[in-house]
């Protein structure tokens, strides 16, 4: 097992969801503080980096990398929609951009799963408006 | 897995940061950055009075504030002297073009810089010369004396027009008004030759000749008025991609109708109301989707024609404007040359038949139906209630531009403005966007209209040296597979001489390389900032300085100039081309004085420059006064009035009043003429001309047809392949197929496919994607690694000698799969819409 995060800020363990919460594919809470949404997903078919039972589960940040506006999210096509600029990410993809102006793919937040109870560990790559992601618990 | 991901922390510029005002030097629109540097080690705290942006990042950013510094924004370089700095580039909030906003593109500018430890160290850093089958680093003496020798060798024995070149003539990167001043003065003026060519074309010519003519500079509106008008039509545009800002500042909230308030003000007692927009397109683009979001399906037509048939629905719908009686009958009798107006009638309008006949044939033709034109008559030109005239912008770009017959695409875009009288007032205009920056500042061209075709040229065995600068031909110009053939097979005579001959010095060189060119060689010189593919062919590369590495200044897509201030060093010794010219014909003009040749001896004089903007106020004498001033005037401006005036900079055409520099918001206002003799504008006869022989030969022979256009990524990719966040999503070309088609190929979304036709072959990975109708294939223009133009025609429009790159016709072949293309990238359709 690769480990995803190599010099890794001392993230909390936060208990995000029970494997429950994802029958409708989507389920909204924060990490790794109440101001950073984030969308845990299950995408119905292994993935990489996915978790949980089919290997499907991934979350990632809600915020729009390009300026952080929250976005909506289709379990239908699995993409994420900025409505401000429209850039779109396909979290099939590893929210990978499909087009639009953001310069970063959508940061992925690290999920463990510990019987029916996903817990969010870290984040990889920078949560919109913050030099780094653990700026705001700090104080 | 995983793709890219940047780290999880930044660093913050501190208080005492050093801060540049630039513009980013990618696209036409030009928005407004700063630069904050600071020693590698430091960082500014979290407090608004710790960091230099005065944020307070102890709480989360708000949304839209453009306050954040995203990762791409960010990168450490190392300058000469090995001291490494923190460079941060983020919006300016205080400029009116972006108002604090980035595109994919300017928000990667700070991880495109050269960095010796990151991916774009393999800038060139050192002159290369060809000697014994490699191309090994030399010093500046060497390799400019090699050049200089041949060069002047072949003015001597074969004369002027022996020298061939291919160069920029853009702003922004590699260019500005410095470097092309350089580079007209060393062709036009030293070297004297008339087989010139611009970057994207195989001529010396204006991509808007037609334009011109009619006697409207194409840079006539404002971004404002995008904002101010009742109805957009791009055409042949997908400015939500390729002109990011201009469509999401400007034009999107006009769709939205924030603007209505600015419209009562700017257009007092006139009925407005939230804007309009016709997309005038073959393909279904992210413009046209986000469009519908944004405004609603009913403020938005999209009229998804035919390929190649632009100039047919032009004068339909000016055919339908005509009839209702909607034109604007006024502008036609005072502002339009009256004895241009009756062969419009009859040969753009076909005023002779019925309007019945007309409209079936443009149905026939362009595939739309008569109510769509009938709709874009309307919302372009219908009397409102109160009796006001509608306000429209008319924004055309490279789908006509490079569309089927460039002259009368664009006249006939221009016959519709003028018909509709939309020039001289808030909210309205007529001319392109633009791709890149403007910065045109030279002597005039000395050969004919049309120019030579020197593509043409070089692949009949003429020409003794090809100069290349900034640009990248074996990739971008038409029918690239015959430029690379003639590349290669021309080159290698003088390789093998170069071969032959090593150990002597560079007279002994010169000569062997010259007898070589007397057998069919061609000298090859490149220079560039990176190793570009046309490199690979050259026998002389010059490294050249990039943005940030020198000053320039550029103009944008409503004129707007402003300094491009100088940050950093340019890698190892490279420098700005403008200095490089200087070496160049300084050396020349050496080896004439010790011949004795006093001619050319002054030909090459003058090229001692030490200064960019020693560079910038000579050629900005060369401006002519008067009223009608060029678009590009700048005379009157240095660097100290562009340093104060920031990134709003000023709009030219500048004239001097009272001393004072004063700039235009747009052309045509209060009564101002057009450029003609006469002072009106001409409307150009636009008859439907039928595709030419050479392109209907393909569409016959082969099942799909062939188009092509940009994404959000930057021209040749040729900052965006050392980018990992760009160079990760985009490792090929790809084509968008209709699900119909690709469901009769066997093609699923990922498969890799070749495409194939009588002038080349190349590769792409499949889209499968409702934005392209059955039978219509369309391609990303322009990447490396596989170029959609190894499959273009040689066609060009034979009056301007523009290509037709959108349209050429192919076979396709399934290949297979990549299976790191499938664990690493999305196949999901660039215009949002997935096809289920």
């Amino acid at each position: 097992e690769v480990p995803l995060i190599s010099e890794v800020l001392p993230y909390p363990r936060i208990k995000v969801a029970t494997l429950n919460d994802l029958q409708s594919g989507a389920f909204g809470a924060s990490y790794p503080d109440q101001f950073s949404p984030i969308q845990i997903l299950k995408i119905g078919k292994k993935v990489p980096g996915g978790v949980g039972p089919d290997g499907d589960i991934v979350a990632y940040s809600g915020l729009c990398t390009h300026m952080g506006c929250p976005m909506t999210y289709d379990p239908a096509t699995k993409i994420f929609v900025c409505p401000c600029h429209y850039s779109h990410f396909d979290a099939a993809a590893d929210a990978m951009l499909i087009s639009g102006p953001a310069t970063q793919h959508l940061p992925r937040i690290v999920l463990e799963v510990e019987g029916q109870d996903i817990y969010a560990v870290g984040a990889q790559g920078l949560i919109y408006g913050r030099p780094h992601n653990l700026s705001l618990t700090e104080l | 897995m995983p793709v890219y991901r940047p780290a999880d922390r930044m660093v913050l510029p501190p208080v005492d940061a050093e801060k540049y005002q630039t513009v980013c030097h990618y696209c036409i629109v030009g928005c407004g950055y700063h630069v904050y540097k600071w020693p590698e080690g430091r960082s500014g705290g979290l407090l608004p009075d710790q960091n230099a942006l005065g944020v307070d990042f102890t709480k989360q950013v708000a949304p839209l504030s453009g306050d954040w510094i995203a990762p791409d924004h960010h990168t450490v370089i190392t300058e000469r002297d090995g001291r490494r700095f923190h460079i941060a580039i983020v919006p300016d909030k205080e400029c009116v073009v972006n108002k604090g906003h980035h595109s994919g593109r300017g928000g990667t500018l700070g991880s495109s810089l050269y960095r010796p430890d990151g991916p774009t160290h393999v800038r060139l850093t050192h002159p290369l010369v060809y000697r014994a089958t490699e191309q090994s680093p030399t010093t500046w003496d060497d390799a400019i004396d090699l050049a200089a020798r041949v060069i002047y060798g072949s003015i001597l024995r074969d004369g002027n027009n022996s020298i061939f070149m291919k160069i920029f003539d853009h702003g922004g990167g590699g260019g500005g008004f410095e470097n092309n001043w350089a580079v007209g003065k060393f062709f036009f003026n030293a070297v004297q030759t008339i087989n010139c060519s611009i970057h994207n074309r195989p001529a010396y010519n204006s991509e808007v000749h037609a334009s011109r003519d009619m006697g409207v500079p194409e840079l006539n509106f404002a971004y404002v008025d995008a904002e101010l008008s009742d109805t957009i039509v791009l055409w042949g545009a997908n400015s939500y991609e390729t002109q990011t800002n201009f469509y999401l500042v400007h034009m999107l909230p006009n769709l939205q109708g924030t603007t209505v308030k600015a419209k009562q003000d700017a257009r007092p007692g006139e009925q407005v109301g939230p804007g309009r927009i016709i997309v005038i397109d073959p393909r279904r683009t992210a413009t046209v989707v986000v469009s519908e979001r944004a405004a609603g399906k009913d403020r938005v037509l999209h009229l998804q024609l035919n390929p190649g048939t632009d100039i047919a629905l032009a004068n339909a719908i000016a055919r339908v404007v005509y009839e209702r009686g909607w034109h604007d009958k006024d502008f036609v009798a005072n502002r339009v040359e009256a004895e241009t107006v009756q062969p419009f009638l009859e040969q753009s309008l076909q005023i002779g038949k019925s309007l019945d006949e007309v409209l079936a044939e443009a149905e026939q033709i362009t595939g739309l139906s008569r109510a769509q034109i009938e709709q874009a008559a309307s919302w372009i030109a219908e009397t409102k209630s109160d009796g006001s005239r509608p306000r429209s912008i008319f924004l055309y770009e490279k789908g006509v531009i490079w569309g089927m017959k460039n002259y009368q695409n664009i006249g006939s875009i221009v016959n519709l403005a003028l018909l509709t009288g939309n020039f001289g007032k808030p909210g309205t205009g007529c001319g392109r966007l633009g791709g890149h920056q403007e910065g045109y500042v030279r002597p005039g061209y000395p050969g004919p209209r049309p120019a030579p075709y020197i593509d043409d040229l070089l692949s009949q065995g003429q020409g003794n040296v090809f100069y290349v600068v900034g640009c990248n031909p074996a990739v971008t110009t038409l029918n690239a597979q015959r430029m690379r053939e003639t590349l290669q097979t021309r080159g290698k005579l003088v390789r093998d001489a170069i071969d032959a001959s090593f150990g002597a010095d560079n007279a002994t060189k010169a000569q062997a390389i010259l007898d070589a060119i007397s057998q069919g060689g061609l000298f090859i010189i490149v220079q560039d900032i990176y190793p570009i593919e046309t490199a690979r062919y050259a026998h002389v590369v010059f490294p050249a300085a990039a943005w940030g590495e020198s000053p320039i200044t550029s103009i944008n897509g409503e004129r707007r100039l402003r300094l491009y201030e100088k940050f950093m060093d340019p890698p190892g010794i490279a420098e700005p081309d403008w200095k490089i010219f200087g070496m160049l014909a300084q050396r020349i003009k050496a080896l004439a004085q010790a011949d004795g040749n006093a001619d050319i001896a002054q030909r090459f004089s003058g090229f001692e420059w030490q200064t960019a903007e020693e560079v910038f106020l000579e050629g900005g004498q060369s401006f002519a006064d008067g009223v009608k001033a060029s678009t590009e005037r700048y005379k009157g401006v240095d660097y100290a009035f562009l340093k104060a005036a920031g990134n709003n900079g000023i709009q030219t055409p500048v004239t001097i009043v009272n001393g004072q520099p004063q700039g235009r918001v747009r052309y045509f206002e209060n009564g101002e003429p057009f450029y003609t003799e006469s002072g009106k504008a001409k409307m150009l006869p636009t008859p439907w001309p039928g595709f030419p022989a050479i392109v209907q030969e393909q569409i016959n022979k082969y099942p799909y047809f062939l188009t092509n256009g940009r994404n959000n990524n930057w021209q040749t990719f040729y900052n965006d392949l050392n980018i990992p966040f760009h160079a990760e999503r985009v490792p090929l070309s790809y084509i968008e197929i209709n699900p119909q088609d690709a469901q009769r190929e066997g093609i699923q979304p990922g498969d890799i496919v070749q495409l194939y036709n009588d002038y080349g072959e190349t590769t792409a990975y499949a889209v499968v994607s409702n934005s392209v109708k059955p039978g219509l294939i369309f391609m990303l223009f322009a990447h490396p690694r596989s170029t959609a133009n190894s499959l273009t025609t040689p066609y060009v429009d034979p009056e301007v000698i523009i290509p037709y790159y959108k349209g050429s016709a192919v076979g396709l072949r399934r290949l297979g799969r990549l299976a790191d293309f499938d664990a690493r990238l999305t196949y999901q359709p660039t215009n949002f819409e997935p096809v289920v």
